[in-house]
């Protein structure tokens, strides 16, 4: 297969199955050279894409959830991406096995691997759950919402915030704090690291979740609405991230009279992770 | 009611009206390329055709895939009793308006 003929396979993608192989036997049948194919193919995805660009749904999508849930997402990976790295520093950079008779050491070791952990399971959580609502709202516009999402979370792992937003959000930073400067002095703790923790945790699970969402199927009310309770949590639990009340918490300073939050994070997992196994089990159920 | 449509809209059913059973996408783009020498691209061919279905004036449906489509199904067109009354009006439209002009003299002149 040509390159070129690869590109049009690639673009009749945005096209309803039917359409597309409707489409494709009418370029077979007409002998259309690949570039004639490929800028006819073009034409039809704009008109196709304009035309869903009627509804209100790509509109909530885009403004609803490709800027914020992308900009938090990010913020919260660097945070987290920063934090494991300090730990995960702490114990391979020192390590001595003699620690490990401690039993002190150990129960320690334990803590911080399981907090390390759950903190990458919520991440790729909240990632999947952006995508997932992403992709339902979205559904055949998830071609320009998915890329302009993709575009924030690289835009904002890249460049950064700017600095007024960084700022009023009241990010903390690990690596910002002067007692973490060994940690970062590398460029693998500092560059390279978050990059992975953005890429595996965040990125692929976005994508992952903005597929399932475009495919789901009609659920029967109460599950509709235990699902769809459990996202918002998920979401949720994502914007208390970058509230002052975790701000205070973490940097353990004396906090002000603030009303006290209750830690909602682990639930947040719950609604992701059973729809993931219903519908993996169901497949594998289905398919038997 | 009367159901108004476009030059383009007309081109195409009367495309689809001309080749009966055999109306599908490619044969429609063909038609219509061969009556107005004119290129049809492919995306005003189908959200056209869409735009038809939706107003009632024409039906698809998937057909049976052929060799020479490499394998692949046809998108067959069939031109329902209203989108024949809107083809209908069209013509009736440009015909009636059309009467008296020097072009309509002249195309009486030159042939049918």
């Amino acid at each position: 297969m040509t390159p070129m003929r690869r590109l049009v396979d690639i673009v009749s993608r945005v096209l309803e199955p039917d359409e597309r192989e409707a489409v494709h036997g009418d370029f077979a049948e007409s002998g259309e050279t690949s570039g004639r194919a490929l800028r006819g193919l073009l034409g039809l995805a704009l008109r196709r894409q304009t035309a869903l660009w009627r509804n209100w749904r790509p509109w909530l999508a885009l403004l609803g959830a490709v800027a914020p849930f992308g900009i938090l997402l990010s913020l919260v990976s660097k945070r987290m991406a920063q934090s494991s790295a300090v730990t995960s520093w702490l114990y391979l950079n020192n390590w001595d096995w003699t620690y490990v008779r401690n039993t002190g050491f150990r129960l320690d070791f334990a803590h911080d691997v399981a907090v390390v952990l759950f903190e990458f399971l919520l991440l790729s959580c909240w990632s999947w759950t952006s995508g997932f609502v992403l992709g339902y709202l979205s559904r055949r516009a998830i071609w320009i919402n998915g890329a302009l999402f993709c575009l924030v979370l690289v835009t904002v792992d890249l460049l950064g915030m700017p600095r007024f937003l960084g700022r009023s959000l009241l990010l903390s930073r690990a690596d910002t704090f002067s007692a973490n400067a060994a940690v970062f002095a590398g460029a693998f703790y500092r560059e390279v690291f978050p990059l992975i923790v953005h890429t595996v945790l965040v990125l692929l699970p976005s994508l992952w979740g903005m597929r399932q969402g475009l495919r789901l199927a009609a659920l029967p009310l109460p599950l509709q609405t235990m699902l769809w309770a459990s996202l918002a949590l998920a979401m949720t639990t994502l914007a208390m991230q970058n509230s002052v009340w975790w701000q205070v918490r973490t940097w353990n300073n004396q906090p002000p009279q603030l009303p006290h939050l209750p830690y909602l994070a682990p639930l947040a997992v719950i609604g992701p992770l059973g729809y993931i196994l219903a519908t993996t089990i169901g497949r594998r159920f289905v398919r038997r | 009611m009367l159901m108004t449509i476009g030059e383009f809209e007309y081109l195409l059913l009367t495309a689809a009206a001309r080749l009966g059973e055999e109306a599908y996408g490619a044969a429609i783009r063909q038609e219509i390329q061969g009556a107005t020498k004119r290129r049809c691209s492919i995306g005003a061919l189908y959200t056209t055709l869409d735009r038809l279905e939706t107003k009632g004036l024409l039906k698809t449906w998937m057909g049976d895939a052929t060799p020479q489509r490499g394998g692949r199904a046809k998108r067959m067109v069939r031109v329902t009793a209203k989108g024949i009354q809107a083809a209908t009006d069209f013509y009736n439209t440009v015909t009636r308006v059309s009467r008296g002009v020097t072009w309509e003299a002249n195309r009486r002149m030159v042939g049918p």
